[in-house]
């Protein structure tokens, strides 16, 4: 590190306030209160890079960052008022928004009532499902997942945005059905036919059939002049005279 | 020139259509009629007329729509899918009008008896309607999405006429094509009291909810016979539900082909990434790949090697785990001892494999979080009442100096030796010392 | 009794249970008929069932272009189909959702079937065929939720088949290692790898489809032969055509239910009800995260193995497959009333352990 003056400052304050950074294991106290309130699992995923957290010596835990990595974990530690661009190696995008939106001071005060920081997250959506980030993390589901959420939330989102294809879906299922149907009448009356049944059971059944047909009221008088005496009891019952 | 098509031609046209129809109702009403001649020619007018109808009238109401309620309108056509059902429904429509017209067309050019009962207005009111229906296509092509620019263009502009208030700017920098459209369409509404187009006002709405009508044939012999050829229903019936049902399919197939079909062409596709989103992909799928690759060379070690270096003794913590592989590629942890020697215990919980946690707690036991069962991490024995009913299997281990000579030995029962004899081994010189675990441990069923 | 005289009844036997004298379409297009009754509901859920497994076949198909079957890549295809490919994640969902509902339609038909006494001769094959469709659906169930390859799935079914060493306690000398000896060669190997994902792909989509569809060939064909069965003590005497009117209103109940189906694939994602670090790709090196159980489905025989020993569950669910196989013998003479209160009280039972499990896990236990 070049050795400026305004650097001292810096590294006195850091040093002052290193201990308020936490002992090894870093905030249990956000993973134990989240998944109180929630009622599910979570993992330090949630904020940080690696999901055993950021203690380790696996690829996004600090005992595998290169020196230029560990240059950005010293900016973002050192981030202690918000509004700062932060980008640590051992966090997440969502443990980045936390820095800059809270700043790292509220962040290590937030360590005795976590979920306070719902209020101050304002109405970011990092993953865009429609679900707030605060309430992501009254819900314990991951901020950055977006096929992850309250499933009554999602439902409710995604009904608001994909209603005009559910409402294709809906009328292309009831054409369908409509069509099959009606072509299954079509083809049941050709395959009766084709099978040479007597007209009689197969009308007598149709008649007897309890669905709105609209080939009841013909049948009425197709099965009169079906089985009984041609074209008199249809003629008749047309109202036309007989023809003998 | 732009005066007179925007605004003159429009009231001029209106204003006869208006009273023209008025005056045709009133003086002669018989001659309010479409001048059917389908008893004359029956095949080729079915195949001109149906097609036409129905793809003219889909094609005015949407039109309408866009002209009534420009404001939701847009907004419906904001939705991309919606506007691409929309504009293939109506290069779906233009396509049957322009076919069926063109039938008409030709079933007048070559039938004779239809020759002598066509005037001139009726080849008119052809050609102007051929032409505009071409217009209107040629339009549709050239300017794409006519759905969505006609909602700022031509509907406020026709609102602005109805409301005595043109107003030419919606309008002014139309394409050619456009005005063409706009101007024949004003020219047929002005021909319609002069013409059979009078029939649009005299449409037999009540038709649509009829019921099916009955043909009963005169001969009881034809009766039977076609009764019994549709299975006991009369012809009508069965053709009624054939073409219900195909009718039902194809709207079915449109709607699912409009929407589905770019999905589904696109799931086979798979998709083109963006470049950032190639770099994601493929460093995943290094990242997994290089996991893989490093279990499989911890695999070659264990096979290879006969003893596999932990850590030094120094590295060690009394109250947190170090994970490391056992020569079964099992995960294990080492911890430092009371006595400042390690403690090497199998992770893979004895109850169904899931690996225990590393943090020792007061009582000096670990605990596997799947089913709650803590391991003392000196004996392995899981804790009375846990699920684990056999203990962890504890590792064997040799410590070495930096030379690399074992001064000290300990296998899975507890039993150690001191190679070097037990002088050898310097406290304070301890914590440099390196922990490792040899498979002759494994092997003898540590 | 003399070998032609057994033989001859066997023939017998099968000549009732298979009719083909029935087998004309005439028979089965014209005559068959469905009776019309307080139960008639039940009519419809075995075709619920195949209209699922139809949606499961044609999702899974679609899905296969796409996975990848190595330990490797696994979990990376299915990511990439979820993320990256047009209408993956919807039809990954679909699968996921369609299984769950074909489950539960295969169980709400096992009920019902059993409460209408539809096992009575001659359908005795039928219910038969129908209790080895249901095995064959629990493991599609299993073997299927192994290939997305992430913690919740290896560590389950890690767990599931550990279970079947626990049988080693109870038999005696050497053959207490035969149970361990058999997980592994289900494994593949002596853990839950790379050879235990290959077969375990090969069943789920091979395998089982192949002896599914030999098995529903016969059952369906058996229900048509036989048509349905009357349901109920005293018949009303009304019935309606099979063809066409009750496929008519088939067809509509699938319309609903495939509108119900795709609402909800469209709009929840079935990993949502997952806690998030359950769908992190398995790492075998690495800790276990908490709540690993089997799917929703598994629950009526987990949480009890969970709590009671080891051998009055295993007992119980030996007992469970031979006696749904022998049902047709043993409840011959039964009458429909206690039919129906076993199997309402079956019913109960599944559904109170299914929702109810866990916390009454908890409650015995001190708690997860």
């Amino acid at each position: 590190m070049r050795a400026r003056l305004a650097t001292i400052p810096i590294i006195v304050l850091t040093l002052a306030l290193l201990p308020l950074a936490g002992p090894a294991h870093a905030h249990p106290e956000f993973e134990k209160a989240i998944e109180a309130r929630s009622g599910r699992t979570i993992d330090c995923a949630f904020c940080h890079a690696h999901p055993d957290g950021p203690e380790g010596v696996h690829a996004g835990q600090i005992g595998a960052l290169s020196p230029a990595e560990m240059q950005a974990l010293n900016r973002a530690r050192t981030a202690f008022e918000p509004g700062a661009e932060v980008d640590s190696p051992i966090l997440n995008d969502f443990g980045d928004h936390l820095v800059t939106a809270l700043g790292k001071k509220r962040l290590v005060a937030l360590r005795q009532a976590p979920l306070q920081m719902v209020d101050e997250l304002g109405d970011s959506d990092l993953d865009g499902d429609g679900i707030s980030d605060a309430q992501e993390m009254l819900d314990g589901t991951h901020p950055l997942m977006r096929h992850h959420g309250a499933p009554g939330s999602l439902f409710v989102v995604n009904l608001q945005r994909s209603w005009f294809e559910i409402l294709m879906l809906i009328i292309a299922t009831v054409f369908g059905v409509y069509g099959i149907s009606h072509l299954l009448r079509w083809f049941g009356h050709e395959a009766r036919s084709a099978l040479g049944d007597d007209a009689r059971s197969a009308l007598g059944d149709d008649a007897r059939s309890a669905s709105g047909d609209d080939a009841r009221s013909a049948l009425g008088d197709d099965a009169r002049s079906a089985s009984g005496d041609g074209a008199h009891s249809a003629l008749r019952g047309e109202g036309e005279p007989h023809d003998g | 020139m732009d005066a007179f098509l925007y605004v003159g031609l429009p009231y001029l046209s209106l204003t006869i259509l208006v009273v023209g129809t008025i005056v045709r109702f009133r003086q002669a009403p018989f001659s309010v009629s479409s001048l059917s001649s389908q008893v004359l020619e029956r095949k080729k007018l079915a195949l001109g007329t149906v097609p036409w109808h129905i793809g003219i009238l889909i094609l005015l109401a949407g039109h309408l729509v866009a002209f009534l309620v420009p404001d939701i309108w847009r907004s419906l056509t904001a939705n991309h899918t919606f506007l691409l059902t929309v504009e293939v429904i109506g290069f779906a429509a233009a396509a049957m009008a322009a076919f069926g017209l063109g039938m008409l067309v030709y079933r007048r050019l070559v039938t004779a008896r239809l020759q002598a009962v066509t005037n001139r207005m009726d080849l008119v009111v052809l050609g102007l309607l051929l032409v505009q229906v071409l217009a209107g296509i040629g339009v549709a092509v050239s300017q794409r999405w006519g759905a969505q620019w006609s909602a700022g263009t031509t509907s406020p502009y026709l609102w602005s006429l109805l409301t005595f208030q043109p107003d030419l700017t919606y309008v002014a920098d139309l394409p050619a094509s456009v005005k063409l459209h706009l101007g024949l369409a004003w020219v047929t509404f002005a021909l319609i009291p002069f013409t059979r187009l009078i029939h649009g006002f005299s449409v037999p709405l009540g038709y649509l909810v009829r019921a099916p009508q009955q043909v009963i044939w005169a001969t009881r012999r034809r009766l039977a016979r076609d009764t019994a050829r549709a299975g006991g229903v009369s012809p009508e019936t069965s053709r009624r539900h054939f073409v219900k049902g195909l009718g039902g399919l194809f709207a079915a197939g449109v709607l699912m082909s409009v929407g589905v079909l770019d999905k589904l062409v696109g799931y086979f596709k798979g998709q083109r990434l963006e470049r950032s989103e190639q770099v994601d992909l493929l460093e995943k799928k290094l990242e997994r790949l290089r996991a893989t690759s490093e279990e499989q060379a911890l695999e070659l070690e264990r096979l290879e090697k006969d003893a596999i270096l932990v850590a030094r003794l120094g590295q060690l913590d009394p109250r947190q785990g170090r994970y490391f592989i056992d020569y079964q590629m099992r995960p294990a942890l080492a911890f430092k001892g009371a006595d400042q020697l390690p403690i090497l215990i199998s992770a893979k919980c004895t109850h169904l494999g899931c690996t225990v946690a590393s943090d020792v707690n007061d009582k000096g036991q670990i605990l596997c979080p799947c089913h709650i069962s803590y391991f003392d991490i000196k004996t392995g024995a899981p804790n009375p009442g846990a699920p684990a009913k056999a203990p962890l299997p504890r590792i064997g281990w040799l410590l070495k100096d930096t030379k690399g000579t074992v001064v000290m030995t300990q296998d899975g029962a507890g039993n150690r030796t001191w190679p070097q004899g037990e002088d050898a081994i310097a406290p304070d010189a301890l914590d440099g010392l390196q922990v490792w675990i040899a498979k002759r441990f494994e092997e003898e069923g540590a | 009794m003399k070998p032609t005289t057994r033989t001859r009844r066997f023939v017998a036997f099968l000549a009732e249970r298979l009719p083909a004298e029935k087998m004309s379409l005439q028979a089965m297009v014209q005559k068959k008929e469905v009776p019309v009754h307080r139960w008639s509901w039940a009519y419809y859920l075995g075709g619920l069932a195949l209209f699922f497994f139809v949606i499961q076949i044609v999702t899974g198909l679609m899905m296969l272009f796409y996975y990848e079957p190595s330990v490797a890549t696994a979990h990376a295809s299915v990511e990439h189909l979820t993320n990256n490919v047009p209408g993956g994640a919807l039809i990954r969902n679909l699968h996921a959702w369609s299984s769950s509902a074909m489950i539960l339609s295969v169980m709400l038909h096992l009920l019902t079937t059993f409460a209408m006494k539809a096992f009575g001769r001659p359908r005795e094959l039928t219910w038969v065929s129908g209790v080895l469709l249901l095995f064959l659906v629990f493991g599609f169930g299993f073997t299927g939720y192994l290939l997305p390859w992430h913690q919740i799935a290896v560590n389950a079914t890690k767990v599931g088949l550990g279970s079947i060493e626990q049988f080693g306690e109870y038999l005696p000398g050497d053959l207490a290692d035969l149970p361990r000896q058999i997980r592994e060669t289900i494994q593949g190997g002596a853990t839950v790898g790379q050879a235990t994902l290959s077969r375990f792909y090969a069943i789920h989509v091979v395998v089982l489809p192949l002896i599914s569809l030999g098995l529903l060939g016969f059952h369906l064909l058996s229900v048509q032969l036989h048509g349905m069965s009357p349901g109920v003590d005293r018949p009303t005497g009304r019935t309606e055509k099979f063809f066409p009117l009750f496929i008519l209103k088939d067809l509509k109940v699938w319309g609903v239910v495939f509108l119900m189906l795709a609402v909800v694939a469209i709009c929840v994602p079935f990993d949502a009800f997952l806690d998030y670090p359950l769908g992190a790709p398995y790492n075998p090196l690495g800790s276990t995260p908490d709540g690993i159980k089997p799917e929703w489905y598994f629950f009526w025989m987990y949480y009890p193995l969970e709590l009671l020993p080891f051998w009055l569950v295993a007992g119980g669910m030996a007992v469970l497959q031979v006696g749904l196989l022998l049902v047709p013998r043993i409840f011959r003479g039964t009458s429909r009333r206690v039919l129906r209160t076993l199997a309402a009280a079956a019913a109960i039972y599944l559904i109170v352990i299914t929702l109810f499990g866990q916390a009454i896990y908890e409650m015995f236990s001190g708690g997860h």
